[in-house]
């Protein structure tokens, strides 16, 4: 055990002194996050308050229900300010800045619809509006959608013999009254990561794939250093030495990929939930990543063909796990592409960060564990050297 | 110096295969305390994978590996205790110090406190790098790297020390003061396994001489054994003048003297055993009336002995 100790401080202290370790475990990927950040926060912010100039005619019950479902869009993420002003006004507070968006909606409306006609509502978008224009458009034309519908249904009834008054009644209630299918976002095990949260846990699960080299790589640099031959011959069990690396690479890949998290939590305003959860994935996490250096380390001849396949290793599960961005696809191969560190370290932050515990964990962690021993055992059936498994 | 006492090394009927190539085949010998055993072959002999084995970083097809008694196959880490590696790799740690790196190999032998201070101390001054022992060792000499790598093999004070090929890649200089380093070894007692494709570092340095080509040992014994296998003579040039005929019948009635022949003003003799037959050779000159100016013995060298017992040359 004291060898052991003694094995893994020296490797942790090399790696301090040959800097690699800060400058590719924690510079690089923090210094990415940040830029990923910079790139893609624009599309990630929350949506600016928008003022919205409506006109809708006198007495018309159908028409009356556009600014009420629009003043509701307030309480659900987006501030809007709905003014009711007549024609003229929505249009000139458009043009004058004043309004980001103007819906005019036509004498006639309510009667033309129940008539089988098609009544034009008019939307009209200030200069510079984004998404938050695009917002109010989309709501006015799912209303515009569920108003025809509804009087299809309703000219229907009347063709039946129902009471015209009692259905202009009825068609303001129906619409009035919202969606009958209600969406709550989850509070417990869900996968939902912030875009920020993606990023961070994808960079973080990307570079703990060079992170863990550090230690078990290093197999392949002291057989090429003679320093290997030299620990063989040491009095204590081989298997000590390949366990001194693991450890260190572990250790490293812990080190590396919480603070990263951390920062990343500090920096970019991300919660990723119970500490205890995540410390837990982080340890099936860095454990995995740690058994596939083992299977590098078996079939690297140099330094040098470790180095790449290593990095060839983390770009595909980089980017098969959504490192860079989210991958699509479906079927076998893209389940299995889902089942590697970098995808586990996403899916199972997903989990914290939706106030999932340790035990909504199983799944990925399980994963995880089948993974770090299927390379483990591919690991020592490889042929190869046997100084590496 | 070789002495009667049991072998620190006893390698047996060592073999080992590498798929189709057989690299060790059946290599045998031992090796005494305070003797200095050279393994002499050409580059691939088998010199490399014959020491792994006898450190135990290879495990034989065949054959067994005994070091001070404890069988290197049933007791690995304890027969490990008495072996000190010197790898032909410069085995250093770049980043560390040389105390550094003295410091970490002496903890994985199990040395610590003051023990391990005290040799860390003892072997930066044997190998002559107390004043640097706090830099860097990438920044050392190739010279200073090899003795640092010597020297990380000795802190343990091993029975058996490997020196596999030390003084590859070294200039002049810093190879005199390693095969001094290593000639002052066997004088501790320390048995020494010592590996070399070059002829003059067996022959200066080691008491006996295995000569390994395609993974067998082809012959060992001492200098003089291996070159008596050939049966070869020295050759001893006597130039002088005075009474060469004279001296030529004198010479020739000497047991030792094989031939006499006269070129000129010198005479050319083959001699048996020339070391030692030469002070009788030098009176019988002088009492047949010959004043020598010159006195000049060829023998025959390893790499003729090399030669001859496998029809090639050492650095073929």
């Amino acid at each position: 055990m004291r060898k052991l100790l003694v094995m893994i401080a020296a490797d942790l202290r090399q790696q301090v002194l040959d800097k690699s370790f800060f400058i590719f475990g924690l510079a690089v990927p923090f210094a990415l996050m940040a830029v990923f950040n910079l790139v893609f926060a624009p599309l990630t912010e929350d949506l600016e308050p928008i003022t919205v100039a409506v006109s809708v005619p006198d007495g018309d019950q159908l028409g009356a229900v556009v600014p009420q479902v629009l003043s509701g869009l307030d309480g659900g993420g987006m501030p809007v300010t709905v003014q009711q002003v007549d024609a003229a006004d929505a249009t000139s507070r458009v043009e004058e800045g004043e309004a980001g968006v103007g819906v005019v909606v036509p004498e006639g409306f309510t009667a033309g619809l129940m008539a089988g006609r098609a009544p034009e509502v008019t939307v009209r978008h200030a200069d510079g509006t984004g998404l938050e224009a695009d917002v109010v458009t989309g709501v006015v034309d799912g209303l515009m959608t569920q108003f025809t519908s509804g009087a299809r249904t309703l000219a229907a009834a009347q063709a039946l013999g129902a009471d015209p008054a009692q259905l202009g009644q009825l068609a303001q209630e129906v619409s009035a009254g919202g969606s009958a299918v209600a969406w709550t976002p989850g509070e417990s095990a869900d996968e939902q990561l912030s875009p920020q949260g993606t990023i961070v846990a994808g960079q973080a699960g990307f570079f703990l794939l060079f992170t863990v080299g550090f230690g078990v790589l290093g197999l392949v640099v002291e057989r090429e250093w003679g320093t290997l031959a030299r620990l063989l011959s040491m009095p204590m069990p081989s298997w000590l030495v390949v366990l001194s690396k693991g450890l260190s690479s572990f250790v490293l890949g812990v080190v590396a990929t919480a603070v990263l998290l951390t920062a990343g939590s500090l920096f970019f305003d991300v919660d990723f939930g119970s500490p205890l959860a995540v410390a837990v994935l982080l340890l099936a996490v860095v454990a995995a990543a740690t058994s596939i250096m083992f299977l590098i380390a078996k079939v690297a001849r140099t330094a040098e063909q470790a180095g790449v396949a290593q990095a060839i290793v983390a770009i595909t599960l980089g980017m098969a796990g959504g490192a860079f961005f989210q991958v699509g696809g479906s079927g076998m191969l893209s389940e299995i592409m889902q089942v590697n560190p970098v995808a586990a370290m996403s899916r199972g932050l997903g989990v914290t960060s939706g106030g999932g515990g340790v035990v909504d964990l199983g799944p990925v962690l399980l994963t995880m564990l089948i993974f770090t021993a299927a390379m483990l055992t591919l690991s020592w059936l490889l042929p190869g050297r046997k100084d590496a498994l | 110096m070789t002495t009667t006492t049991a072998p620190v090394l006893d390698a047996d009927g060592l073999a080992r295969s590498f798929g189709s190539l057989t690299a060790v085949d059946g290599v045998t010998f031992q090796i005494r305390p305070g003797e200095t055993y050279g393994l002499l072959g050409p580059n691939g002999a088998g010199k490399t994978t014959t020491i792994s084995m006898i450190a135990g970083l290879l495990r034989p097809d065949a054959g067994s590996v005994t070091v001070a008694g404890v069988p290197l196959g049933d007791r690995p880490i304890e027969a490990k205790r008495h072996i000190g590696l010197v790898p032909q790799d410069l085995a250093i740690y770049p980043e560390l110090s040389a105390r550094d790196n003295l410091t970490y190999f002496g903890r994985l032998q199990g040395l610590s406190g003051s023990r391990l201070r005290e040799r860390v101390g003892a072997v930066l001054e044997t190998v002559g790098l107390t004043d640097r022992a706090k830099g860097a060792s990438k920044k050392f000499s190739g010279g200073m790297k090899r003795r640092l790598n010597i020297g990380i093999g000795l802190l343990h004070e091993p029975r058996l020390l490997i020196l596999d090929e030390p003084t590859v890649g070294v200039d002049p200089q810093s190879r005199h003061a390693i095969l001094e380093s290593v000639e002052a070894l066997s004088t501790e007692g320390m048995a020494v396994l010592y590996t070399t494709h070059y002829m003059e570092e067996a022959e200066r340095l080691c008491d006996r001489i295995g000569i390994i080509d395609a993974g067998s040992l082809q012959a060992e014994g001492t200098r003089d054994e291996l070159v008596d296998l050939i049966g070869g003579t020295d050759t001893v040039t006597l130039a002088g003048t005075g009474d060469l005929e004279a001296a030529e019948r004198a010479l020739a009635d000497l047991a030792a003297v094989e031939q006499v022949h006269r070129d000129r003003g010198a005479l050319r003799l083959a001699v048996k055993g020339a070391p030692r037959a030469i002070s009788g050779i030098v009176n019988a000159t002088a009492g047949a009336g010959m004043t020598l100016s010159d006195v000049e013995i060829s023998r025959p060298d390893l790499e003729a002995v090399f030669l001859h017992l496998t029809g090639k040359a050492l650095r073929d």
